[in-house]
């Protein structure tokens, strides 16, 4: 694999062990968040909470792809 | 257990339930979100976009579904506006499958999460 | 030269023996005003998301429990330095009060599935005579639709008989109900130290009582729940 290509691979979570998955739970889909989120709210009421943190590194990555292939 | 000062709250939480495999079942799911925050290669931009935008016309289609089932229930259609409105409905929900294996998602990737208010699907 | 953040605490001035972390890198504690936070230097551009990783993250956060009540940072969180010292400097106050309201308490965790039985399940509309396929459709649509309803009603009676036999000894609650899944219902207590088996008691006896539910309940943790201080911002991009 290349540095570009996939750098984050996603095992399979196969383990049925709860605790494991109860620590996953918390781990990846609580706390503190810390780069790139945007709420966007109307009225003062907080509506949508985009993760910006793909899609910040995404569009760097791009960039450093494409000014990759631009040299090659 | 009681938690004496030597080394309680560090260690392992305590988890209890009777029905183990079934939470496992539920939690596994959670955990299968996570692909959609790690993905860094240039393509997933689109498929973000893509993401979102067949997410919000989800909502509103099932949004139309529910509206179409209360007029129904309601009594004030007729029966070839019930079929009508079917109908129309069946093609908007084949037209989504559509797209959305057009961008290689699956039901679970339709979402977006609202914070405090929970999901939006 | 990034950081990998692990959690964020005060009243802590050295680290004992830690955990190793993310892909095995070393744990330290970085002092930034008065605050301290744990992280591991790191090259890499992004975390690589492994199961491994994921645990190795929990375990360092879990390791000053015992010390002091830490908030978390969620899984993934790689910045610089130099990003860490204006975030809390931008939020110093929201962190601080964040940092006092979970003091000397734990996240203790209950989770409920409700799977109805069949009788309950809404029955078909009478229909006379053969139907189309549009028709047939929006009955197959209305028994869905239905069945969530039915969920959502109980989802709603469900999360309310849990606060009311649980919040006295709670600081903090943050619950979550899904009606349309089979985990109805996934609450996280804020609860005080001392008050663990208290706690604990309290939900043997109250799960006794509801024999339709099915219940997992785990903790302590540390308050991944409670950490999230982005939620108290009213606008980053008011659209009003």
């Amino acid at each position: 694999m290349s540095d570009f290509d996939q750098i984050l691979v996603s095992e399979e979570w196969e383990d049925t062990d709860l605790s494991m998955l109860e620590t996953l739970d918390h781990v990846l889909n609580r706390g503190i968040v810390i780069a790139g989120e945007i709420t966007i709210s109307v009225a003062n009421i907080d509506l949508i909470f985009i993760g910006l943190n793909v899609l910040v590194s995404s569009v760097e990555t791009a960039r450093e792809v494409i000014r990759k292939r631009g040299t090659e | 257990m009681a938690f004496s000062p030597e080394n309680p709250l560090s260690a392992d939480p305590e988890i209890e339930t009777s029905h183990a495999d079934e939470f496992a079942e539920q939690l596994r799911c959670v955990a299968d979100t996570l692909p959609a925050r790690i993905n860094i290669d240039a393509q997933s931009v689109e498929q973000g976009l893509a993401k979102l935008v067949l997410t919000l016309i989800e909502f509103i289609r099932r949004l139309l579904e529910k509206q179409a089932v209360r007029r129904m229930e309601g009594g004030d259609l007729s029966p070839e506006q019930i079929e009508e409105l079917g109908l129309a409905l069946m093609k908007l929900e084949a037209k989504l499958q559509e797209l959305k294996s057009q961008f290689g998602l699956a039901d679970e990737d339709l979402n977006l999460d609202l914070g405090p208010i929970g999901r939006l699907i | 030269m990034k950081l990998y953040a692990y959690c964020l605490a005060e009243n802590l001035d050295t680290l004992a023996q830690s955990p190793p972390g993310v892909s095995r890198a070393p744990v330290r504690l970085l002092k930034i005003d008065n605050l301290a936070v744990l992280v591991s230097d790191t090259e890499i551009d992004a975390v690589p998301a492994t199961r491994d990783n994921a645990l190795a993250h929990a375990a360092v956060v879990r390791s000053v429990l015992g010390e002091t009540t830490p908030l978390p940072f969620r899984f993934g969180a790689l910045v610089t330095e130099q990003q860490l010292r204006s975030y809390i400097s931008s939020r110093k106050p929201a962190l601080e009060k964040k940092l006092a309201h979970v003091a000397g308490c734990v996240e203790m965790n209950v989770k409920i599935i409700w799977e109805p039985s069949a009788e309950k399940k809404p029955q078909p509309a009478h229909q006379p005579g053969p139907q189309g396929a549009g028709a047939t459709f929006l009955e197959k649509k209305r028994r869905e639709i239905l069945g969530d309803e039915l969920r959502a009603s109980k989802s709603s009676e469900i999360s309310a008989w849990l606060h009311d036999e649980i919040s006295g000894l709670t600081r903090d609650e943050q619950v979550t109900v899904r009606p349309t899944e089979k985990l109805l219902l996934a609450a996280a207590h804020l609860v005080e130290r001392v008050n663990i088996q208290t706690y604990r008691a309290r939900l043997a006896e109250t799960r006794e009582s509801r024999s339709e539910l099915h219940f997992l309940t785990s903790g302590p943790w540390p308050p991944y729940s409670f950490a999230n201080i982005e939620l108290e911002f009213e606008t980053h991009f008011g659209v009003t």
